[in-house]
Parts: C-alpha cells; structure tokens; sequence
C-alpha cells in the first residue's frame, strides 16, 4: 500500500482543473465544498454557482475525477450539487416561494418577447430549476398558444392553480377569457390583475418565475415594478435602430426603478436559407451587442430568425424543448447567461424597522 | 444602479425617521420635514398651508405627526402611512437622497445650484 494522499493534495490537484464559463479554477472559485479521503475512497464534493447543462456538469466531474486520479486518489467519486436555485434576491410576502423573478421586456412589440419567454422558462427548466411562466400581456395574450395543451387553472383551497406545460407553471389572461373577447381596461384593473397573478396563484417553489411583459412602459410595467421587488429585467430587442432606440426606453425605465438589467437578448438575429445555407442579415446583425457594450449591460446571446421558430411556437411545442438542435442550444446558452447574471444579481431589500 | 437605503429607522432618535444608506451615509428626516415634501400629486398641486397654530389644549390639535407605518415599494421607493391619514406619496430612493437634509449633502446641493 502506497503512501496516502491527503485531502490538501487533492485540493492542489484540483486547481488545475478550470471552469469553462468562468476561465478560472474550480478552487479559487469556491466551488469545491468538500474532499474527504480514507483508504480506500475519495469523495470530492462540487458546488456550482448555477446550474450548468447537464452535459457541461458531467464533463467537469470527469476532469475532476481525472486530476484526482492522476495523484493517486483511490476510487474518486465526484458529487456535483448544483443550486436549484438562484440567490435570495427576491424577498417578497406575495411569492414567499420564488427565488427569483425576472422580466421578458422590450420598448417595440413585435420583436419576440413572448417567444424568447416561452423558451427561456423551458431552457432553464432544461437546466435543472423549477421555473413558472407569467404571461402579463393581459391585452394580447399569447403564452398559452405557444405553450400548448389544453388545460385550464382550476381553484383549489382558494387559490388558482396554475395548468403546467413543459414542466412550466403558467398563467395567462388567455386562460380566461373566450378566443373572440378583447380585454378593454383601463390601468386600475390592470394594477390588480397583476395582483393577483402574484398573489393569488399558488407559484409553490420555484426558482425562476419568468414574467412576459407587454411592449413599452406603462401601467403593467409599473405594476409589476412596484408590487414586488423583480430580481432583474431582461431586455429583448431586433437588431436593428429602430428596434434598439426603443430598447433603450425600457432600459431607462428599468434603472429609474433600480431594477437590475440582466442582459440584453438579440432576436431575429440572421436567417439562414434553408434551401441554400447562406446566411442573410436581414435586419442588420450585431446591433444589440454593440448597444450593450456600449450601455455596459450583459449581451446574452442572439436567436436566429427561423421558420421552425414560428411554426413550432404556432404548434404549441417551444423549440427550446428539442434535441440536438442549434436553435435550442442557442436558448440554452442565453438561459445558462441568464443564470449566471441572477447568481450575481442577489441585492439586498432595505429593512424598515 | 441608483444608491440605496440599508436601513430605514421609523422612530430613530428624537421622532426622526433616519436611512441609513449602503454607501454609509446617515440621513435624519424630522416627520413634518418629510410630510411636506410629499410628492403625490394632491400635495404636489394645492397650496402650501401655513402651519396650523398650536393652541394651549393638544386636545383640540391635529396630534403629533408621525409615521404608523411604511412599506418598500418594489426596489426604488419608500410608501410612508403618515398618521394625518395620507399615504399616497412614493418617496423614490433617490428623492429621499437629494432631501437629506444634512450639512453635508445642503452644502453640496447649494455648490451643484
């Protein structure tokens, strides 16, 4: 029997292993919790900031497994805790169960909120959190075509209980109303039926409760802003200046009420011919990024413009539910951003005492 | 992001309301100070009234004003109950800021005008 080796070894060995995300070892990070080691056996247990893809998860705990092997560790098993859940950054009595809230916002309709909200609730649903989906577009409801299913919110013990799709608690105006009715209010009503999708919906635990906001900044906006403190805002907009100016309305909003931009999404990216693969920028391409940088806001990623997108949504089946599919992974990519910025975003309430 | 309060003390010392801010700052607001600063609409737009004059019986008074409660209003402002019955103002953190009336901050402001 060879020389035992020590836990502080295993730690040394650990900081050669990087997280790719971050480009920094997994040690200075503080990700590695605890390494135990008796005769036989190696525990090495990981805990993630967030929770990554579970491709990205194993291929950590293989190089984990590796870089304690290499010293001579004995039978290395590696643990890998992944929150479900973001920080304590919303505190709120009407959702005592939400970890965090985040708004799908834009200055211009038209640009795909509801759609980039569909797939990113189903995107980090993919990663591993417990995600509700909050269609407050009480004018135009559209969450619950592109979620699909048939259900309806039933009461129960005095609270609505919000129809799950995907794996995603939803609420919607759509629910409630015939396909022909318009909704024709005026602030007031508004005001208290964001309310109630807060307060009188039993949410239970969820880690992301995604919020789909109308275009522009008015009576919901300010609602939602002042009924609970939103963990963040994440801004969705087309490349092009027209879209981008608009963008930069919300963004305005968003800071006077000291509610944290989580990032910047660019939809409608470019389109690639699926008859000849060539790619067309068709609103320009790269504006949103450019906006971000210049406004020093997170840039998230950006979706393609993709008939598969439209057709999918109208079938009630997000793409951000396939496999192996580049549409998807962009979602997924701009969900595990998102992640990573509501892991940094836990901000304090003031206590009034 | 805007600077925000830590604490907010509804009865600090001698009938203040005092914020304590995450950059360190310390601000005491005396209760009437605050009141007639309130910026809703209905205060914003009628007439400041002279001060009601204190007869020798505090029975027949208003009462002493004071805060009964106050709520945090999404993430960027303070809704203070006032005991007179109104309510309606939402005192935006930043409001709060530019109204410490502190020698500090009254110096600095009259340097920025």
């Amino acid at each position: 029997m060879g020389k035992r080796v020590s836990p502080q070894e295993v730690l040394e060995a650990l900081r050669g292993v990087e997280d790719a995300a971050q480009r920094k070892d997994i040690v200075s990070l503080g990700y590695v919790k605890n390494v135990e080691v008796s005769s036989d056996h190696t525990v090495i247990v990981i805990e993630l900031k967030t929770s990554g893809s579970p491709k990205a998860n194993s291929q950590l705990a293989a190089a984990v497994r590796k870089a304690a092997e290499a010293i001579g560790a004995p039978k290395v098993e590696v643990e890998i805790a992944t929150p479900s859940a973001a920080p304590p950054g919303s505190q709120s009595k009407l959702i005592p169960g939400v970890k965090a809230t985040i708004a799908v916002a834009s200055g211009k309709g038209g640009v795909g909120k509801s759609t980039v909200a569909a797939n990113l609730a189903v995107a980090l649903h993919r990663q591993g959190a417990k995600v509700g989906l909050m269609d407050t577009d009480v004018y135009g409801p559209s969450v619950p075509a592109l979620m699909g299913g048939k259900q309806e919110p039933r009461i129960v013990e005095g609270k609505l209980e919000p129809p799950v799709e995907w794996g995603i608690k939803i609420i919607s105006m759509g629910y409630f109303l015939p396909q022909d009715e318009a909704v024709i209010w005026r602030g007031p009503m508004l005001h208290k039926t964001v309310q109630q999708f807060l307060g009188d919906v039993n949410w239970g635990e969820l880690d992301y409760l995604v919020m789909d906001l109308p275009p522009g900044t008015g009576d919901i906006q300010l609602s939602l802003s002042q009924t609970i403190p939103l963990t963040g805002a994440v801004i969705v907009s087309t490349p092009q200046d027209l879209a981008l100016d608009v963008a930069w309305k919300a963004i305005a909003m968003f800071r006077k009420l000291n509610i944290p931009i989580l990032g910047i999404v660019e939809n409608m990216s470019y389109y690639v011919c699926p008859h000849c693969g060539v790619r067309e920028d068709i609103f320009g391409h790269g504006g949103a990024k450019e906006a971000a940088d210049r406004l020093e806001i997170p840039f998230l990623g950006e979706i393609p413009l993709d008939p598969k997108i439209r057709i999918q949504s109208d079938a009630g089946r997000p793409v951000a539910l396939d496999l192996n599919s580049p549409l998807a992974d962009a979602y997924l990519a701009v969900a595990k951003a998102l992640a990573e910025q509501v892991s940094q975003a836990g901000e304090h309430v003031p206590q009034i005492i | 992001m805007a600077l925000a309060p830590r604490t907010i003390r509804l009865h600090g010392e001698g009938d203040d309301l005092v914020i304590e801010w995450v950059d360190g700052h310390r601000s005491a607001y005396s209760y009437q100070y605050l009141r007639d600063r309130c910026p809703c609409a209905t205060c914003l737009d009628k007439e400041p009234e002279p001060p009601s004059e204190a007869g020798p019986l505090p029975m027949f008074g208003a009462g002493k004003l004071k805060p009964l409660k106050a709520e945090i209003v999404g993430r960027y402002a303070l809704q203070i109950f006032w005991s007179d019955g109104h309510s309606a103002g939402i005192y935006t953190f930043d409001y709060l800021r530019d109204l410490c009336p502190c020698d500090d901050c009254e110096a600095a402001g009259e340097n920025v005008m």
